[in-house]
């Protein structure tokens, strides 16, 4: 395998729906790109909602009908011969959008999907197929990285523990925790950390009897931190439902995945769990609705309100502030 | 062979190595199932055999060994052999994994050998050997045109060896025998009543042997 491109890789992950998590990774990957960042977006997601999101609808169709080809252009054309056994991944076309680059998604990448459960058992099994399988989208994220110069890579997740999700996640260097301020997002924490240890220890396991020179994902996605997303904010202060549920948030993000991991490995999250809290995004409300109908990040809205504008701006600068230093400081030397 | 015979620092010693392998011993399952039924499945290779079959090393058996090697005096003129530690007894001990390929006759090692490698090859094992056990002139002849190493044992054992390993790192060895029907025939009656213990029976002892030239075939 080449090696390995000197991007950090970082997935915005939780497995429940509907908790930010394209928005999020919109803002952090603009933010990030505003400081002078390369930064490679990979809609990994079946559902593409990042290409949706930032590719005008007819873009995406003709990518969509074309995925399928020999010249197609999306995340599953380039992922295809691996699926089909002819050959290695193939390099796609990126596209550039609002000074950041995508590899698109594909509603296809389901098919993908439902062979990485044989490439895993054939990992198990420690058949030379299934290394290659469950490496072929690291790979051809890697090459892509290569090209542009990435300094940040981020996978959008879809909203479920399954098989593809496995494979970014084990490919990722870190991975930040988007959760809502109500009952079900807290709750949904326990799976979260649960089902990351079983990745992580299954694949070490795997990898203990893998050939010299297979191509190997690293499996050791950190915790970078969580944030409280989309909570609503009257006058200065924020809701007091909201604010208790903060309180949970914190609780169950150690007793959920920080204990569980430093369990497996103490340099896979830090102890101090407030130090863990990259920031808080509010409900921009109006501002997030128009930012998606224009398909830009919300620093590029045009229009709207310039306070709230200015508010989401210093939010996803910060955090991106904090994403940078505390991927540099944690030991992953690039 | 009794374990009041050792003195108390080999009986520690060889504890301490047996309870690594009960700790490890489903690593070594592991191994030699997954080489086992990569070549038991194996289309070309299943013509040219009769079967296949995997084990991992009795626990009885590998203390016996490890009394064993510790009670008998070293080889005239050989250095006395470090003894086997918890620390080292996976690589001293080969066989803690093990598979074996049984086959007909001996002139089908050729293809055997051939389509094995290819294999282990293709799967990306690391291969050392093969080494064939053999005391027969004619066969030490046919195994060395093939380029193989020959080994010539006292006991009259036959059987050609391979060691593997999933990668350099990793210290699950198994090792991997291909013998005919005819010396599986030796081999079962040899260790009923020679191995690991050797017969105090001059006659079993002589009648081994006859079944040794019997089953060289």
């Amino acid at each position: 395998m080449n090696k390995r491109a000197r991007a950090v890789r970082l997935a915005v992950y939780n497995h429940k729906g509907g908790v930010g998590k394209t928005t999020l990774t919109i803002n952090l990957a603009d933010a990030l790109s505003r400081s002078g960042k390369n930064v490679l977006l990979v809609d990994s997601d079946p559902q593409c909602n990042l290409t949706s999101y930032l590719v005008d609808d007819e873009v995406v169709d003709s990518l969509l009908d074309g995925s399928d080809t020999l010249n197609g252009e999306t995340l599953w054309s380039g992922l295809k011969p691996v699926v089909e056994g002819t050959g290695i991944p193939r390099r796609v076309p990126i596209i550039e959008t609002s000074g950041l680059y995508l590899l698109p998604g594909d509603i296809r990448l389901s098919e993908f999907e439902s062979l990485l459960d044989s490439f895993w058992m054939d990992c198990a099994q420690r058949r030379v197929r299934g290394f290659r399988g469950t490496s072929a989208l690291s790979t051809l994220v890697n090459e892509t990285a290569e090209l542009i110069e990435a300094d940040f890579i981020f996978y959008d997740a879809g909203p479920n523990i399954g098989p593809l999700n496995r494979v970014l996640l084990l490919d990722c260097d870190f991975f930040i925790v988007p959760a809502a301020c109500d009952l079900f997002s807290v709750r949904a924490l326990k799976t979260l950390g649960h089902t990351l240890r079983d990745w992580i220890t299954q694949w070490e396991e795997v990898k203990r009897f893998a050939p010299d020179g297979a191509p190997l994902l690293p499996g050791k996605p950190r915790f970078l931190g969580y944030i409280p997303q989309r909570f609503r904010v009257y006058g200065a202060s924020m809701s007091r439902g909201h604010s208790f549920y903060l309180g949970q948030l914190e609780k169950r993000i150690f007793s959920d995945i920080v204990e569980p991991l430093r369990k497996l490995d103490p340099t896979l999250a830090e102890r101090n769990v407030s130090l863990s809290k990259l920031g808080e995004v509010r409900d921009f409300g109006v501002l997030v609705e128009e930012a998606q109908k224009q398909g830009v990040p919300l620093s590029l809205v045009k229009g709207g309100n310039a306070t709230m504008k200015r508010s989401a701006d210093l939010t996803f600068k910060q955090i991106a502030e904090r994403l940078t230093q505390r991927a540099g400081n944690s030991g992953v030397t690039r | 062979m009794k374990v009041s015979l050792l003195a108390p620092g080999d009986k520690k010693r060889i504890a301490q190595a047996l309870r690594r392998f009960d700790k490890e011993r489903s690593n070594f399952e592991w191994v030699s199932k997954n080489v086992f039924s990569l070549l038991a499945e194996h289309p070309k290779l299943r013509r040219l055999i009769h079967s296949v079959k995997w084990r991992v090393k009795d626990r009885a058996h590998l203390q016996q060994k490890l009394m064993r090697k510790t009670l008998q005096p070293p080889q005239a003129g050989e250095p006395a052999e470090e003894p086997i530690t918890a620390g080292n007894l996976f690589e001293r001990v080969e066989d803690l994994a093990g598979v074996r390929i049984l086959h007909l006759h001996t002139s089908q090692f050729k293809p055997i050998n051939k389509v094995v490698l290819e294999i282990l090859q293709s799967q990306q094992w690391v291969v050392t050997g093969p080494e064939a056990n053999t005391w027969d002139d004619e066969y030490r002849g046919f195994f060395q045109k093939m380029g193989i190493k020959t080994i010539s044992r006292e006991s009259l054992y036959t059987s050609v060896h391979y060691i593997l390993r999933p990668n350099a790192q990793n210290p699950y060895k198994c090792e991997l025998q291909v013998r005919t029907l005819a010396e599986e025939i030796w081999g079962e009656v040899s260790h009923t009543i020679d191995y690991p213990d050797e017969t105090t029976s001059i006659a079993c002892k002589e009648q081994l042997k006859v079944l040794a030239r019997l089953t060289s075939s």
